[in-house]
């Protein structure tokens, strides 16, 4: 079993209000018994609840590394107030009396088991696992759909062109939604999102002048799409047996989510990798009609910024996992690489933590770009690919941070190269303000993590600081 | 290359975009600049596809070509893959000075959820956004440096009470360097978001911002201005500025002027005062700011006036009501200003208005009388008491203030046989006096003034969903204090006047009568009674009466199940307590009744319920 803190209860919520509800149970003194194995692999009790017979939760550290919990509650959050509260009363050090394993969870374990051994001999004998057949048909059909749906995408843009954006008033951003809603019959959920991110663009109102150099950028964006979308998907309607493009992202812009086994065929995959963040937040992404938790992660081998994208849609945000800042280091047996520009997605079904150490920062340091010169050359050929990400983030190797006269804060290389940071308009929040306050330690032998955006109004690429990476560690500034 | 013209190119198509780009053809702008992306294409294969981009654009659409809209896209889309490749970033200023970290020593290792929460409580509108502020600040989440921005603009929230607690407790957290932080984020001009900043700014108390702060209170917004002057208040250096703005044309600027002076107390300052209250037009601010900070030497001088002015007001013509107002007016400020002052020269002022006490009350004068007798109660004198004797011979409204008087100089008995007592014949008198119904009914407030509502309890509520907060309610004295303070007499004269509250607080074992009469009020008075704070009194006269607590737990659970609360919001905490006592047998019977009840009321008997079930299984 793990020592169990209050910060690691904290981490095993699902969200913050999970927490205060679970505490709040413990101070309501709402369990009427805890329990504990002899071994202490097992907490369980009786929590109160509205109704007449009070909940049984329990807590099963008999694997340590994944706890299971279980509750008779109906509720969908997981692990629920009742188990969350559980833990708590343990950490308060409320007294939890011995008592031999109840008999349903000692089936319930029997039963874990037997699936996990199920799993092993299945993955012994099947290791051929079949290949999945592809219903040609079915997928032509698709890819007509598509390109339907292309074709009315950009009957839609070009009419919009046309008439200019002066004159799309509230009738036609309506129009504009009912084509993002038939999208969806044409499977192109990616362009829906992006034809939503053009109407939200407009659909502002207050300060359209400045909308406007974003909803031109939004239809080029589109444009480029339409063009590429179309010749992509025409190239496979011929050949049916032509396979993903595992190399660009254009699948994902028609909407394609790549499930984990196509990326291991792919083999876009990395083997024991151990992986630092460096940055994390959360964002809600109304074109996506998500809140996005986008993590920022140096891999520690390779010296590559990836990042690792948890959406949570609207509907079910109130039942998924919030995803929170990590502060060790994530050792992954097996890494999935999405396809993707400099900052690729990300992702794992496994990793065990360990503390990050000042082993792990120097290499960081050691990652860090010592030639903005270079540095900005690989965000220039980066931007100006159209359907390619528009926020890249870098790790820089700071010589020296500065403010100017004009308030500009200057960072540069060794070479005296000068790169002005300031805050982009895509993150919701500011970090150069912060510049000024913070400790000496960030000033001293430091890597600031950006995130670049071009600026067409301007003429000006912009950096905004994300994190600092020093000596002592990293200071967070988002 | 040439990104001026570039930029220029971008200008006119995003002009295109807006306007339509059905207008594309024959554009003159576009054609005036075709000539240069022609000869620059020359050497530059982009500028010579800019170029054809920009013929194509403006040539009139032949039929069977792409429509202009597309034309107009192709070209945008490539124009904008140049211009992503020019972006500068270099600055505009002169060289850098390096940054060398401020004092703050404040980290960034709260996780992104926690300071998410903060976040999202601190920059909308909504309910439960206090709590979560509150909570984060006990967690300590606030000494994170993301959160200084949001603790900083939390001075000007909408939500009074939250904004007030950013400045108390939240931006003072961060240590003296924040000052420096608020002070590079002042805006004089605004509003009350930087009245909150200058307070947290001296209360940071180094002298070196004191001219900021000087800066604010001579050029800010009013309200700035004003809190401005009140934090300058006793500098000795800027006692010059402070003299000059009790001048100024606005009246909050010279009101906080004179509350400034008041406060530091210079002798200029009080000079200043004086002539103020001498020439009449600020009369009402410089007696406001003495109210506030009293200066004896001062109140010696504003007694002499005092005397002469209400001397020469009671000798003038009153006929006119309005005149008498006028005089009134002039005379109640000298109240103001003197509120907390005492000295020989008011003793004998306030004895002469008692003394004249029918000419004064003929006036209508009313306010002033009870502060002579005010100013006599708290005498703690002989002569006060007597003055106070004579003021409530003439009329029943100063009997509270003989009474009080009277507590501080008598014993306990003597007071009793002062105010109840007497022989037989005494008392038969009192009755038959004319006044006696009204002398009684005051008699009984000024002992439940004092004896009721008097003590503050703290309960848990432990029942509270939301958190382990602590409640506070009054309650009526304490034992010891009743036995100490209160004649035993008093309980009779208390059952006599059948005040049951005073009788409850009163109440003692062994006295013959007081059970009686409590269990008669219970069962009476308790079926229509809706004052529960009136139940929690009469349970806890039961106690005070000697009744055990099996006696009073049997009485409660009876009153709760004949439903005499009549709907309460929610139930007393005593009589909670109480009802924790119960056996835990009781569980039942009050979940029968549950159903019953409604609010905070139920919540609490449902606790109470899960309580006496818990308690069932343990034993």
């Amino acid at each position: 079993m793990p020592e169990l803190t209050s910060s690691y209860v904290d981490s095993l919520a699902p969200n913050t209000a999970a927490i205060k509800n679970g505490q709040g149970l413990v101070r309501k003194k709402s369990f009427i018994q805890l329990h504990r194995t002899e071994n202490g692999e097992l907490l369980f009790g009786q929590c109160a609840g509205s109704g007449k017979t009070p909940y049984e939760c329990s807590a099963d550290f008999v694997a340590p590394d994944s706890p299971v919990f279980r509750c008779s509650c109906p509720s969908r959050q997981f692990p629920c107030k009742h188990a969350l509260g559980l833990l708590y009363a343990y950490v308060e050090g409320q007294t939890f009396t011995v008592a031999p394993v109840p008999e349903d969870i000692a089936a319930k374990r029997e039963k874990a088991e037997k699936r996990e051994e199920n799993k092993v001999k299945q993955a012994a004998e099947g290791s051929t696992a079949k290949p999945k057949k592809v219903n040609k048909a079915a997928l032509k059909k698709k890819i007509t759909a598509q390109l339907e749906g292309l074709d009315l995408l950009e009957k839609l843009v070009l009419s919009l062109i046309r008439g200019g954006l002066s004159v799309i008033d509230a009738k036609t951003l309506k129009t504009v939604q009912e084509h993002v809603k038939q999208l969806g019959n044409y499977y192109l959920s990616g362009a829906q999102i992006e034809l939503r991110r053009f109407a939200l663009q407009l659909g502002k109102g207050e300060d359209r002048e400045q909308g406007y150099t974003y909803a031109v950028q939004q239809l080029t964006r589109l444009h480029a799409f339409i063009k590429k979308g179309r010749s992509y998907l025409t190239a496979r309607s011929e050949d049916p047996e032509l396979a993903l493009d595992h190399e660009s992202t254009i699948d994902e812009w028609l909407g394609h989510a790549w499930q984990l086994t196509e990326l291991k065929d792919y083999g876009l995959t990395a083997e024991n990798t151990e992986l630092l963040q460096l940055s994390f937040y959360s964002y809600d992404d109304q074109a996506r009609q998500e809140f996005v938790d986008l993590g920022y992660w140096l891999e520690l081998s390779s010296g590559a910024v990836h990042k690792t994208l948890q959406y949570r849609p609207y509907k079910a945000a109130k039942l998924m996992r919030e995803e929170d800042s990590f502060f060790d280091v994530a050792r992954v047996p097996l890494l999935y690489k999405y396809p993707g520009d400099m900052n690729a997605r990300v992702r794992y079904e496994e990793m065990s933590p360990r503390p990050a150490t000042a082993a792990d920062l120097a290499q960081v340091q050691a990652y860090a770009h010592r030639s903005f010169a270079e540095a900005v050359k690989l965000v220039k050929n980066q931007l100006k690919n159209p359907l390619g990400d528009k926020q890249p983030v870098l790790l820089l190797h700071a010589a020296s941070i500065g403010v100017n006269g004009q308030g500009e804060y200057v960072l540069s290389d060794e070479s005296g190269v000068q790169l002005v940071l300031e805050d982009i308009p895509s993150l919701s929040q500011g970090t150069v303000g912060l510049l000024p306050y913070l400790p000496p330690v960030c000033f001293g032998k430091c890597s600031l993590l950006v995130m670049f955006e071009h600026q067409m109004d301007r003429g000006r690429l912009a950096a905004q600081p994300l994190s600092i990476i020093h000596a002592e560690g990293i200071t967070r500034l988002l | 290359m040439s990104t001026a013209l570039l930029q220029e190119l971008h200008q006119e198509v995003r002009r295109l975009y807006i306007a339509g780009s059905d207008l594309a053809a024959e554009d003159f702008r576009l054609k005036r600049l075709l000539p240069q992306f022609e000869q620059l294409g020359e050497r530059a294969a982009v500028f010579k596809k800019l170029g054809e981009g920009v013929a194509a654009l403006i040539r009139p659409s032949a039929a069977g070509e792409d429509l202009p809209a597309v034309k107009l896209q192709d070209l945008t889309l490539l124009l904008e893959s140049v211009l992503y490749t020019q972006g500068s970033t270099v600055p505009s200023g002169d060289a850098p000075v390096q940054l060398q970290g401020s004092s703050f020593g404040l980290e960034t290792k709260i996780s992104s959820r926690k300071i998410a929460a903060v976040r999202l409580a601190l920059t909308t509108t909504g309910s439960g956004r206090y709590e979560t502020v509150l909570e984060a600040f006990k967690d300590g989440v606030f000494q994170d440096l993301r959160l200084l921005p949001l603790a900083v603009s939390a001075l000007g929230d909408p939500y009074a009470e939250l904004a007030d607690f950013a400045m108390n407790k939240i931006v003072p957290s961060y240590g003296p360097a924040v000052a420096d932080y608020l002070v590079g984020h002042f805006n004089p001009a605004g509003g009350k978001s930087e009245v909150r900043k200058l307070h947290v700014i001296k209360a940071a108390g180094r002298p070196e911002l004191l001219e900021v702060i000087f800066k604010a209170a001579g050029s800010g917004s009013d309200d700035v201005r004003a809190a401005a002057i009140l934090c300058l208040a006793g500098q000795q250096e800027y006692v010059q500025a402070l003299l000059e703005w009790t001048a100024d044309k606005k009246k909050p600027i010279r009101e906080a002027a004179y509350t400034a002076l008041a406060e530091g107390g210079s002798a200029e300052g009080l000079e200043r005062l004086y002539e103020a209250f001498a020439g009449k037009k600020d009369r009402e601010l410089a007696a406001f700011a003495l109210a506030k900070w009293p200066s004896a030497p001062l109140g010696e001088r504003l007694s002499v006036k005092f005397m002469e002015e209400l001397k020469e007001a009671l000798a003038a013509d009153h006929k006119d009501s309005k005149k008498n107002d006028t005089l009134w007016n002039v005379i109640s400020l000298y109240l103001i200003a003197l509120t907390d002052i005492r000295n020989p020269q008011l003793d004998e002022i306030f004895r002469y208005i008692i003394e004249e006490y029918d000419r004064f009350a003929a006036l209508g004068w009313l306010h002033l009388l009870d502060r002579a007798a005010q100013y006599e109660e708290t005498a703690q004198s002989e002569q006060g008491l007597e003055l106070l004797r004579e003021l409530d011979n003439k009329s029943v409204r100063y009997l509270s203030y003989y009474f009080r008087a009277a507590q501080q100089l008598l014993t306990t008995k003597e007071l009793y046989n002062e105010f109840a007592g007497g022989s037989m014949l005494d008392k038969m008198k009192a009755r038959l006096a004319k006044d006696a119904a009204t002398r009684n009914r005051v008699l009984q407030e000024t002992l439940e003034e004092q004896i009721l509502n008097a003590e503050r309890v703290f309960y848990e509520l432990s029942w509270d969903y939301a958190g382990s907060r602590q409640q506070y309610v009054w309650e009526m004295l304490s034992l010891d204090r009743i036995a100490a303070e209160w004649d035993p007499r008093w309980l009779d004269w208390a059952i006599e006047r059948d005040a049951p509250e005073l009788v409850s607080a009163l109440a003692r074992p062994g006295h013959s009568g007081v059970q009686e009469y409590l269990l008669a009020k219970l069962n009476r008075e308790g079926k229509h009674r809706k004052d529960l704070d009136f139940m929690s009194s009469l349970f806890k006269g039961l106690e005070r009466a000697g009744f055990t607590d099996t006696e009073r737990q049997e009485l409660l659970i009876s009153v709760l199940e004949q439903h005499k609360f009549s709907n309460p919001y929610s139930i007393h905490f005593y009589l909670l307590e109480l009802m924790l006592g119960f056996p835990p047998s009781y569980a039942e019977r009050i979940a029968a009744v549950v159903p019953k009840y409604r609010y905070e009321s139920k919540n609490q008997l449902e606790y109470l319920v899960t309580y006496l079930r818990s308690k069932q299984q343990v034993t």
